[in-house]
């Protein structure tokens, strides 16, 4: 019988999510809602590595706020620059 | 009234652990590795920064580089992180414990993760290389080498720190009571996993 503890939940989650990561990368084509689960995907497995293998959900208040943040931020940038590429391609253009 | 005692101090492992683990309320490990943790991350920031100007003006070369790369060994690859980051985990949770021995099983067990990383990827280079992939092929590519490149050294080094960590345990240095050091590296080593849940999404598979 399996006893099972949150290590190893979170583990098998993150696997999960990998693999189905890997599935999409090989049979979905190019969709703004892609992206979409693909960014909440990153939030989420960071959140998951940070809370329950880093232990920042008991740790220090600013250190967690910090990198919960970095997770929030990077994942909504990807999808922002997915939306607005050419916005951003004028924005960064030289010339 | 023992329990009660005890209970609090359960964290992410099984069981439950006497004295109040480090991380608690705390800075996990100690100031140092976060000044380090936090910088690593900005220069990763700055990569994934270059990356998006970089996908806005190259669309094309973005939407079909990822289909060029061997998705096979960027999976394997974040399968070989992840775990080695659970096993770094059950380690940390062991010495809390009291139990040394197995915590140097799980840490020896989180290198060998570290060293399959560092095969796979150099294999991938190699397969790479005979597909005709390479650092100056197009800008994706080179946004490719560029952020697995640093980011496999950085896998590196941080698998040194791990063997570090099990000197110290055999050493007797890091105990049930003292373990701070094995906290701070343990720390350290999510954080280069974390690197790589961004990449290999925006590498592998976003187009």
């Amino acid at each position: 019988m399996f006893n099972l503890n949150r290590l190893d939940i979170s583990w098998i989650i993150l696997m999960l999510i990998t693999l189905a990561n890997a599935f999409i990368a090989e049979t979905a084509d190019p969709h703004i809602f892609i992206t979409a689960v693909i960014c909440f995907s990153i939030a989420y497995k960071g959140r998951r590595v940070m809370d329950h293998f880093m232990e920042l959900n008991y740790a220090n208040k600013t250190i967690a706020l910090l990198m919960r943040s970095y997770f929030y931020i990077f994942p909504l940038l990807i999808f922002l620059t997915d939306m607005f590429s050419e916005q951003l391609a004028e924005l960064t253009s030289l010339t | 009234m023992n329990s009660l005692l005890i209970a609090p101090f359960y964290l992410n492992g099984c069981g439950s652990v006497i004295n109040e683990p480090e991380t608690r309320n705390k800075i996990p490990g100690n100031r140092a590795i976060w000044v380090g943790i936090f910088a690593e991350m900005t220069e990763f920031a700055m990569f994934f920064i270059v990356y998006f100007i970089a996908k806005a003006h190259y669309p094309e070369q973005f939407s079909q580089g990822p289909l060029h790369l061997n998705t096979l060994a960027g999976t394997l690859n974040t399968i070989a992180l992840i775990t080695s980051s659970y096993f770094v985990a059950k380690a940390l949770f062991a010495i809390r414990q009291g139990n040394k021995n197995q915590s140097i099983k799980w840490l020896w067990a989180a290198v060998s993760a570290g060293v399959l990383y560092l095969m796979i990827k150099i294999w991938e280079y190699y397969w790479n290389s005979s597909h005709g992939i390479h650092s100056d092929t197009n800008s994706f590519y080179t946004m490719y080498y560029y952020m697995t490149f640093n980011h496999l050294l950085h896998v590196g080094w941080a698998s040194g720190s791990l063997l570090w960590a099990i000197k110290q345990l055999k050493s007797g240095y890091y105990t049930q009571e003292n373990h701070v050091g094995l906290t701070a590296i343990a720390s350290y080593w999510h954080m280069v996993d974390l690197a790589w849940i961004i990449i290999f999404p925006l590498l592998y598979v976003l187009r």
